[in-house]
């Protein structure tokens, strides 16, 4: 039982399953009370005066909330950019292009277990910079920065009207950025398969590259080659939606963009319901605590530890409307696996069984690759993707290299039919991949080593299905890369996109592994 | 992939106790190190060497009883070839080679175990040790030949040590600074696919070998050509340039590494130039 008080049940929007930092919100009247609920899960209301984070697509009429934040981003634009807390200094915390670099800049972490927490200790000074340039202008004190829910889909997967426009009311509107993808500004939607959560939020652990937040790196490097299921997908995707040949493709102009704050503070909310769903972090110590160092409101070097940053609510005072819960009373999918996980002693590495032959290329179209199976090996693969096989199944994209991000976005299929249908599409999707970064892998920016790109997915669930119904070949797979469109508006006669091939990316091999 | 996720459920067939499980699922995960085998080899190389090169660094000569004879006859070799013995002995020539290949072994192969591991990891795992096996005998074979390269030079143009050892430190510490080194070393961690099946995999390990293999050379060659040259103190001239060599491509900051081991290896210069003098 999650709630001590059963009256409350009813009217928590929150649906019960967290069991440590679960939210609830009692929604009587006008007086709004945000719960909270705490380890062993008794619940409490959450402190006066925690800033609520809410949806940018739900905002009220009349609701000022993008309005101030337009008008903070103009101050600190205004501010000069060896200001720490400049428009500018901030994005460069992120990722810069201009050299020399200055003090914490280029220190943002992906491709690792840091992407979560170091991501929302950015997006938490940096909303206490913006609440404090709001009420350098009069604005509120209680300015908490929204998110951007794509997820919900429809039209709540295109970009918030307040960001579209270059001029309001006949000046420039800060919020705007011509450097976006083809379409997103004028109101072309991400596709469901990019802004999908599922990927995420089906995965037991935290710890790993093929689940929740990403697998085990030295803290230094802005790029590794773990990145975990969340990271890839939407965070990653959503970046190259929306910024394809513009800035958010790019990490190192992508916080540039006033969109970025709002896409990151939702990236935050999945995390947050990942917990209230009964996960858990790291208790690595190593994990727990790591410092990282940013600015805060008043321009001083400050630093959190990954363990200072778990609970929004008591660590950081920040919650979300509505709390943190499962975000549809349907079930996560079948790909759900028990969290205790028993691998066998003695095989602590996935083992390879399977690969392609030969490289492939992407440049924008689909491609189909076979991965075949090493004949010794055919009969485990089969057991290992059962349930009661306590190993697991592993789609390996590896080597991935390309010069430039192209800002494409692919969904990784499995035996894909010749002609499949949006059922089929739904079925054999086992996850996506996208080049976010991709320029600094193989050539980081600072003194750092190179290293590879690649991203793994858990593929047994699908492997068992399609055994079960007699359309598994034994011998090989087919792997399929299909890009993923932007959604033009149903008024627009327009092509999301452009025609023509991307940059190439090439990847190297396609693997299949046992662990 | 990390295990930190891997939860217990306890209870086996055995009926162990939970420490001898946790002893045994120890030594289980010890064995199934997928670089145990290398790193076992490269354990017993500097074994072999340490008792072989005990006796030079205390200025005794190597005794046969305690050294293996191979290294005894490599070293001989090689203080033949370098040293100014009979350039016609082709058997002198091939032991120098052998402590060359010793010195690549333990000196170089602990840096390229993420290499190794990258090798055993990615390949079918029924071909994972034949594929260890063709990866070292590439990389080794780079290594080597850049041996044999330098060892024929010294063989027929033998510079005083006492000049040529400062000058190669010298060289050393002006290549720690040059955009070329920071080139190697980058490439020293690039890795490229492995195609799984039939002679395409053997030739996949070996592409990756050659490249590895090359760009550690071209990163190190110029540290190995000091140790071609100094001809005592030998272990501890190896057990310097190891710790310079794991640093920089180990170390998360490769720059401030090789920046680092320039000052070493300029301190090391101007040690073996005073000495000259004064000798």
């Amino acid at each position: 039982m999650w709630y001590r008080r059963p009256a409350l049940r009813r009217t928590l929007t929150s649906t019960g399953f967290g069991n440590r930092r679960g939210l609830g919100r009692e929604e009587a009247g006008c007086n709004e009370t945000i719960y909270h609920i705490t380890d062993g899960g008794s619940l409490m209301a959450a402190p006066a005066g925690v800033h609520i984070r809410r949806d940018a697509w739900s905002l009220p009429p009349g609701d000022l909330t993008l309005v101030h934040y337009a008008n903070a981003v103009k101050v600190m634009k205004e501010r000069p950019a060896t200001n720490p807390r400049s428009w500018s200094y901030q994005a460069a915390i992120h990722g810069s292009l201009v050299l020399p670099a200055l003090e914490l800049w280029n220190q943002c972490k992906h491709g690792s277990w840091w992407f979560v927490a170091w991501h929302r200790m950015f997006v938490y000074y940096f909303e206490q910079i913006v609440r404090a340039a709001i009420e350098e202008t009069a604005g509120p004190s209680d300015w908490a920065l929204p998110y951007w829910n794509y997820g919900r889909n429809g039209e709540y997967a295109s970009l918030p009207l307040p960001f579209r426009n270059p001029t309001e009311n006949g000046v420039p509107n800060p919020l705007y950025v011509a450097q976006r993808a083809p379409g997103i500004n004028s109101g072309s939607r991400l596709p469901p398969a990019v802004t999908t959560d599922v990927f995420a939020l089906s995965r037991p652990q935290f710890t790993g590259a093929t689940e929740f937040g990403g697998g085990v790196a030295p803290p230094a490097p802005q790029f590794y080659s773990q990145t975990g299921r969340l990271e890839q997908t939407p965070h990653n995707d959503v970046h190259n939606a929306v910024g394809k040949g513009g800035w958010m493709a790019n990490p190192f102009l992508a916080a540039q963009d006033p969109i970025f704050w709002l896409h990151h503070s939702n990236i935050d909310r999945i995390w947050a319901i990942w917990i209230a769903v009964g996960h858990v972090d790291p208790s690595d110590n190593g994990w727990l605590g790591q410092r990282f160092e940013f600015y805060d409101a008043e321009g001083k070097e400050v630093s959190k530890s990954c363990a200072e940053v778990r609970d929004t609510v008591v660590d950081l005072n920040y919650t979300y409307d509505p709390p943190p819960a499962p975000s549809a009373p349907a079930p996560l999918p079948a790909a759900v696996r028990p969290q205790v996980i028993v691998l066998p002693p003695t095989s602590p590495e996935p083992r390879v069984v399977g690969a392609t032959a030969q490289a492939v290329t992407l440049v924008g179209n689909a491609a189909d690759i076979p991965v075949e199976i090493d004949e010794q090996a055919r009969q485990d693969v089969l057991t290992a993707s059962s349930e009661a096989d306590p190993r697991r199944l592993f789609l390996n994209v590896e080597d991935i290299e390309g010069e430039v991000n192209p800002g494409s976005v692919y969904g990784i299929y499995v035996n894909l039919p010749d002609t499949p249908s949006p059922a089929d599409l739904s079925a054999h999707h086992i996850g996506n991949v996208s080049f976010f970064g991709i320029e600094r892998a193989r050539d980081p920016q600072d003194d750092e080593h190179p290293h590879n790109l690649r991203v793994s997915v858990e593929v047994g669930e699908l492997v068992n299905a399609l055994s079960t119904e007699g359309r598994w070949d034994l011998e090989r797979m087919y792997v399929s890369f299909r890009p993923l469109s932007l959604i033009p508006p149903a008024d627009s006669p327009e092509p999301a996109e452009p025609e023509g091939e991307d940059p190439p990316v090439h990847i190297g091999r396609v693997s299949l592994s046992v662990g | 992939m990390s295990t930190a996720g891997v939860v217990s459920t306890g209870g086996t067939k055995s009926g162990a106790t939970p420490a001898r499980r946790q002893t045994f699922r120890g030594m289980g995960r010890l064995a199934a190190r997928p670089t145990l085998g290398v790193e076992l080899g490269v354990g017993v190389t500097w074994l072999v060497l340490l008792v072989g090169l005990a006796g030079e660094s205390a200025g005794s000569p190597t005794s046969p009883s305690r050294a293996l004879w191979w290294c005894t006859a490599s070293m001989a070799g090689m203080a033949r070839t370098v040293g100014g013995g009979s350039t016609s002995s082709l058997g002198a020539f091939a032991a120098g080679i052998g402590m060359w290949a010793a010195m690549a072994t333990a000196m170089m192969l602990p840096s390229a175990m993420p290499a190794v591991r990258h090798v055993a990891v990615n390949s079918l795992y029924r071909r994972r040790r034949r594929a260890v096996i063709e990866f070292l005998a590439v990389y080794l074979g780079v290594w080597i030949g850049f041996g044999v390269a330098v060892l024929a030079v010294l063989a027929v143009w033998r510079p005083a040590e006492a000049v040529a050892l400062p000058a190669a430190l010298l060289v050393a510490v002006l290549w720690q600074l040059t955009p070329g080194k920071r080139r190697a070393l980058r490439n020293c961690h690039r890795s490229c696919a492995l195609p799984p099946f039939g002679w395409r995999a053997s030739a996949g390990v070996a592409r990756f070998g050659l490249r590895n293999g090359g760009a550690c050379v071209a990163s190190c060659w110029a540290l190995m050509l000091t140790m071609a040259l100094v001809s005592s103190g030998r272990l501890l001239w190896m057990a310097v340039l190891t710790g310079v060599v794991l640093g920089e491509k180990l170390t998360l900051k490769p720059r401030r590494a090789t920046r680092r081991s320039a000052v070493v290896l300029g301190a090391a210069a101007a040690g073996a130039g005073v000495a000259a003098l004064v000798g």
